[in-house]
């Protein structure tokens, strides 16, 4: 059983840029991930978080910006393999080879004990499709060794881009239950994905970023909530003089059936302007945003 | 460095690329020595070694070592590799040293094969063999000439990393390109890299005229620099490529 410090960053990424071409892939991007938890990085397709989880492997160089962990960059780090271990989204092995065979090579080549692929194996579930060749593996097969092979260092962080890419339901059941088990067991995890349902039950903080931007980090809860931008839902006896205070107010107000909805303002200011207006209120509670929509709007702020 | 090439070597065993080249170098080369003993006269020392030392080996042994090290491209397990071996320079040092490992091992097997083979038949038809001294001197020429090649295979495919564009490429410098400077100035081609100087080092020229050779010690010394040149440029790419 690994325990870490939590207090401390295994990964920090500061100010990372990368620049292809004319294109800005990633722009002064800096978070950190934390031994013991799972974080989310989320974004659209190319918001450059693959771009940032390869610079972060040093598979691609930085323009500017560092990409460590524990301050050491990955080709820096005495036992890389053991340190760190990452699926990628194209993560991909030879047709030709069986799943037993990729993972001696990988682990041959690390300085991984040979035990250590019987037991990855059986850890993901592969341990009797072993000897068959990889080609004649479906996608959920192919992730389950591609997470076999990051884990075949017991690394103390994980790197895994879009996991959940070809995975049924069970499957990606499966890979929520792995990911927690393994931050559970002190490691730093983080995840990249662009399905944020399918993520969202899994992880502990979030990153968000779009256009290769932070947009928002923190907890799951802070950036579900939508703390920089409140939004509440209300009903009262005359529905009609109080959506007129909240207009009146400088709110924008919009009918959901019976309750009004009043994006930007908390419940203590609609409750006060309802008071002023003299209007009963019958319910009045902070509206939490699905993490897809705190997304979207996230996303969208600067494309306005 | 020896995991490395542990793993290179293992890489090379667990596909069916590899038995499948070797298993047609093997085939091709015997027919062809065995069709030319049976059916020609062999006069003299040179008819015979041309027989043992001409061979097809060379050229699938570069083949083996292009598609190995571009196949890291096709099939993207480039990336696995390195991530488990980051030190890029260290890498291609492997993986063109255990490619001249396995050319050594394959030409040995076939060079054998084919010497047995050989004198039998000759032997049988009362025709000219060769002494084990001059056969010890084929064997080691054609090792040399096989780890040559299957470094160059690799480097080859870390340059262009397109496993078709790396054997047409190689199929059409081979026996075109180089065939026609043979033709054009001989003095230029005796120092090319795939039919020239490995001509000097074996001592066989493929149009029979020995006079086109390099002499053995500075044959070899042409295929070093021919390696470093290669191996300078490819390491210059491999290091300085994103694998996005």
């Amino acid at each position: 059983m690994r325990h870490h410090a939590p207090a401390m960053a295994t990964v920090e990424i500061r100010e990372l840029s990368k620049r292809f071409g004319k294109v800005d892939a990633v722009r002064h991007l800096s978070f950190d991930v934390q031994a013991g938890r799972v974080t989310g990085f989320l974004g659209p397709n190319g918001a450059g978080k693959s771009t940032t989880l390869r610079a972060l492997l040093g598979l691609i160089r930085p323009t500017a910006g560092t990409a460590t962990f524990d301050g050491k960059r990955y080709e820096e780090l005495e036992h890389p393999s053991a340190a760190v271990g990452a699926v990628l989204e194209d993560a991909s092995f030879h047709p030709g080879r069986s799943a037993r065979n990729h993972l001696r090579v990988l682990a041959t080549t690390g300085r991984h004990p040979a035990s250590r692929v019987d037991e990855v194996l059986s850890a993901v579930g592969l341990g009797d499709a072993a000897d068959r060749r990889v080609k004649g593996y479906s996608m959920g097969m192919k992730q389950r060794l591609g997470i076999a092979a990051a884990l075949l260092g017991d690394p103390e962080v994980l790197l895994l881009d879009e996991p959940t890419n070809g995975l049924d339901p069970p499957g990606i059941a499966w890979m929520r239950g792995m990911v927690r088990e393994q931050a559970a067991q002190g490691r730093a995890v983080l995840i990249s994905s662009h399905l944020l349902a399918e993520v969202s039950q899994s992880v502990d903080d979030v990153v968000v970023i779009a256009n290769g931007e932070l947009r928002a980090q923190g907890t799951l809860d802070a950036v579900l909530g939508g703390d920089d931008a409140p939004e509440t839902e209300v009903s009262s006896e005359d529905q009609d003089t109080l959506a007129a205070a909240l207009t009146a107010a400088g709110a924008t107000v919009q009918r959901d059936r019976d309750k009004l909805l009043v994006p930007g303002m908390t419940p203590a200011q609609v409750g006060a302007i309802a008071a002023k207006a003299q209007v009963t209120v019958l319910g009045l509670a902070p509206r939490a945003r699905s993490l897809e929509q705190a997304f979207m709007a996230l996303t969208a702020e600067r494309r306005s | 460095m020896s995991a490395l090439l542990q793993a290179e070597l293992l890489k090379l065993r667990t596909t069916r690329t590899f038995a499948a080249l070797i298993g047609s170098a093997t085939v091709v080369s015997l027919l062809v020595l065995v069709l030319g003993t049976t059916l020609s006269d062999f006069e003299t020392e040179e008819d015979v070694r041309a027989a043992f030392a001409g061979d097809f080996t060379g050229l699938f042994i570069l083949l083996l070592g292009a598609m190995g090290m571009a196949g890291e491209w096709r099939h993207k397990t480039i990336t696995s590799t390195i991530l488990a071996a980051p030190d890029r320079l260290r890498l291609l040092v492997a993986k063109a040293v255990s490619y001249a490992m396995a050319g050594v091992v394959v030409s040995f097997v076939i060079t054998a094969a084919l010497m047995i083979v050989g004198t039998v038949i000759l032997s049988s038809r009362d025709q000219v063999t060769l002494d084990s001294a001059t056969l010890l001197d084929i064997m080691w020429r054609n090792l040399v000439v096989s780890a040559y090649l299957g470094a160059l295979g690799v480097l080859i495919g870390t340059i262009v990393r397109s496993q078709v564009v790396a054997i047409v490429g190689i199929l059409i410098f081979a026996f075109v390109v180089e065939f026609t400077l043979f033709g054009l100035v001989p003095d230029v081609a005796k120092f090319s890299p795939l039919n020239g100087a490995p001509g000097g080092v074996i001592d066989v020229s493929f149009d029979g005229d020995q006079t086109d050779l390099l002499a053995p010690g500075i044959a070899a010394l042409v295929m070093l620099g021919w390696v470093s040149t290669l191996f300078a440029a490819g390491a210059a790419l491999l290091r300085g490529r994103d694998l996005t």
